[in-house]
């Protein structure tokens, strides 16, 4: 199954092995080496954008879990993101934590208040649900803005460097390492997850959880379990970026931010692992290509109304995801699927 | 098609990121943050327009500073703090000598990567939160606090007749806008012998403050200070003047909604007397840098014209040419023209802090640096609404400095 012609496994293990061919493991080892040398030609800005690329990875990881996985909408990702940030910043920077214990904290009070959030889940689903996380996003961000004997309220905190056993991690290239390995961990982990016990358990829930119920999967705890996880990761990402930008205030977390982790999922491929990857890597270099081109265009072409091509960020990725929905609702991940079969029955893929 | 299309679009950047870098050319390089696109573009679009319109008349008419060229990289922060980090990581790779923002929003996102390096930068509207403590980030206008300050500086001596302590209502936007206000007064109350009798908050998306008016009423307050942006604060006045409030109590307004937009909203009649806190000059006023804003902007951005944000944007970029001129002036360019920790150093040591008294053509309060003050300008001017519009104004009035920093209560 899903191997190339002529592979087959000849045990359990090998079968449910993540690398079963040589050609996987060259791979990897391809990737590797392609990762732990990219200091070496990226620039500190490119190394920043593969910084925000990493966090943003795990954050739609988490949200993969909640919606492509689980089934859950969920429209307050950013907000659990600020808890996370949020509770990394308060733990090392006032209460001198180190910055791993501050990481898994982040990780759990997130995942905590996602618990909180995801109760309706029970009783609600689909718009309603969408409903109660978009007040989770408001009401985080309200108590954050005006608790700020503790958060800094408007005016923000500062986040000290990642540091672990007296290696700071100061510069774009040592974040890029640890930041890689983190994602490359959450990545791993949401794989090994989706095609277990749990995994199948959540997408028994998301086909029909009437069904899962009478197979006797208990709603209540795949469902609060999903937003735990999702919401964990999510405080993951959310501790990373408050290291990563050494500064925190609300508005770095709003709701557009939201709904542009759905818009990524959504482009990437709902409930496959390589989807939010995918997803993400696209949005991410689209944000700086049209940096590129909207200057570039009014500089070109300069008859265009002043103002005019401030609107071409939010009409490409509005016109991405449309797209998307319409012409490859399955997103990226089955055009990547697509490639790999025709690999596979290479050469009699026709 | 729509999947390579987007993948085209994705991997254009790449294209730059590996192009083979050119031989630097004898110019001076200068990074521009503005939001051109996102939700605060019809600010940011005009600010980039007077920001680069300066740059060309400082490269064209004045040969640049110190026989060098500027070179803006103007890039666009989608108004997005995350955008804003990488920017700034990007302008630092470029060998940027400085860099510039329009909003304290992107500024706040930046300053702790500039600040871990020593990066110079310069926020064109700031905060308190920027450069309290002082490090390597400027203000280039007086923050909200400072206009609160300077407006209640302007009332002590201008207005206020009465016996005893005025007593002062605070009608707040729930944002930085309207916490730089808040945070002012509560430092500084006692010793301009003012009392705060309220401090309401409102939503940008108000539509009535009947309620949190008739609470003020009930406190009979002397002046409603009113620190938002201009569809807010046109609510409130409408409603003080329905609720007999206005005329009798006097209203004063932060920079952030004294423009024109503020009249059309609330109407001429009923701002009327207004009086408002502005760091730059008018359109059309008498000053030796007024003829050669407007004759680039009717040039280059005619729709721009008569827009506030244009002037301060285009004497941003006059301070910067100013400090560059400093700068390379002690430094030299073999120094400067590496780009690198040294050279920001020098930017900022033999630049941005050698300014003193630099006027910028009149357009805006005299820039000076002072030891452990990062607000450029310390000045506002007061402005009154006369006849539908914004006039009468007030000598530059100086605005105190907080140090916000001592305060328990400040964060960070």
């Amino acid at each position: 199954m899903n191997l190339p012609c002529g592979t087959r496994n000849y045990d359990y293990a090998r079968d449910m092995a993540v690398l079963r061919t040589r050609t996987h493991w060259a791979l990897l080892v391809v990737l590797l080496v392609v990762v732990f040398t990219a200091p070496l030609y990226l620039s500190n800005y490119w190394l920043g954008v593969a910084n925000l690329i990493g966090i943003t990875i795990i954050a739609a990881i988490g949200l993969n879990i909640l919606i492509g996985y689980c089934g859950q909408l969920s429209i307050g990702h950013a907000g659990f993101m600020a808890v996370g940030a949020y509770t990394t910043a308060v733990l090392t920077n006032k209460l001198g934590f180190p910055f791993l214990a501050g990481l898994i904290c982040s990780g759990f009070s997130a995942g905590l208040i996602g618990l909180i959030f995801g109760i309706p889940s029970v009783r609600v689903k689909g718009f309603y649900l969408a409903i109660t996380t978009i007040a989770a996003q408001f009401i985080i961000i309200w108590i954050i803005n005006h608790w700020s004997s503790v958060t800094g309220g408007f005016v923000g905190i500062s986040v000290p460097y990642a540091s672990i056993g007296g290696i700071e991690f100061k510069h774009d290239a040592s974040q890029f390492y640890l930041i890689t390995s983190i994602t490359a961990v959450c990545i791993l982990f949401a794989k090994n997850l989706a095609r277990g016990r749990i995994g199948r358990a959540f997408i028994a829930v998301r086909d029909n959880d009437l069904a899962a119920e009478v197979m006797g999967i208990n709603l209540l705890y795949y469902k609060l379990l999903a937003f735990f996880i999702g919401c964990f990761l999510a405080g993951i990402a959310g501790s990373l970026f408050a290291h990563w930008t050494g500064f925190l205030n609300a508005e770095n977390f709003t709701l557009t931010d939201s709904i542009l982790y759905i818009g990524m999922v959504i482009v990437g491929g709902l409930g496959t692992t390589i989807g939010p990857i995918l997803g993400v890597v696209l949005i991410r270099l689209l944000q700086q290509g049209i940096m590129y081109i909207s200057p570039l265009l009014e500089s070109t072409f300069p008859a265009i109304p002043a103002g005019f091509t401030s609107g071409i960020g939010p009409m490409v990725f509005g016109l991405v995801i449309v797209l998307f929905l319409i012409l490859e609702p399955r997103g990226l991940a089955h055009r990547w699927t697509l490639f790999k079969a025709a690999y596979r029955l290479w050469p009699f893929s026709y | 098609m729509i999947l390579c299309l987007s993948l085209v679009v994705a991997m254009l950047p790449f294209a730059s990121a590996c192009a083979p870098k050119s031989q630097p050319a004898k110019v001076l390089k200068v990074g521009m943050m503005n939001p051109t696109t996102g939700p605060a573009a019809e600010k940011g679009s005009v600010m980039t327009h007077a920001n680069l319109d300066a740059i060309k008349y400082v490269n064209d008419e004045l040969g640049g500073v110190g026989g060098y060229l500027i070179e803006p990289l103007p890039l666009d922060s989608r108004y997005d703090a995350t955008q804003a980090v990488t920017i700034v990581k990007r302008f630092m790779d470029e060998g940027c000598l400085l860099f510039t923002t329009a909003s304290s929003k992107e500024m706040s996102a930046a300053m702790e990567s500039a600040n871990r390096e020593g990066f110079p930068g310069i926020a064109c509207f700031s905060s308190p939160v920027l450069y309290r403590p002082p490090m390597h980030i400027y203000g280039q206008t007086p923050d909200y606090g400072d206009d609160a300050l300077a407006f209640a500086n302007f009332y002590m001596k201008n207005i206020w007749k009465g016996q005893g302590k005025p007593k002062f209502a605070l009608h707040l936007l729930n944002n930085p806008t309207g916490y730089g206000a808040r945070d002012a007064f509560r430092a500084r109350a006692d010793e301009l012998g003012i009392e705060i009798v309220s401090t309401d908050e409102h939503a940008a998306t108000t539509i009535s403050e009947m309620e949190s008016l008739t609470r003020i009423k009930e406190k009979q307050p002397d002046v409603l200070f009113i620190s938002s942006t201009p569809a807010p604060t046109a609510v409130i006045i409408k409603n003080a003047k329905d609720l007999g409030m206005y005329p009798g109590v006097t209203i004063g307004c932060a920079h952030a909604s004294f423009t024109k937009k503020l009249i059309d909203l609330a109407g001429a009649d009923v701002v009327e007397g207004v009086y408002g806190a502005f760091p730059t000059v008018l359109w059309g006023e008498d000053v030796p840098g007024m003829a050669k804003m407007t004759e680039y902007c009717q040039k280059l951005h005619s729709d721009d014209y008569e827009n506030m944000d244009y002037i301060t944007s285009w004497a941003q970029s006059l301070i910067v040419a100013k400090i560059l001129e400093l700068a390379v002036g002690d430094a030299g360019y073999d120094v400067l023209s590496k780009g690198d920790m040294a050279a920001w150093r020098d930017v900022e040591a033999q630049g941005i802090q050698k300014l003193k008294g630099y006027d910028v053509g009149g357009l805006q309060g005299p820039v000076s640096y002072t030891a452990g003050d990062n607000r450029l300008t310390k000045y506002n001017r007061v402005y009154r609404i006369v006849d539908g519009k914004i006039a009468d104004p007030s000598e530059w009035v100086e605005a105190p400095l907080i140090k916000y920093e001592d305060f328990e209560w400040f964060g960070k």
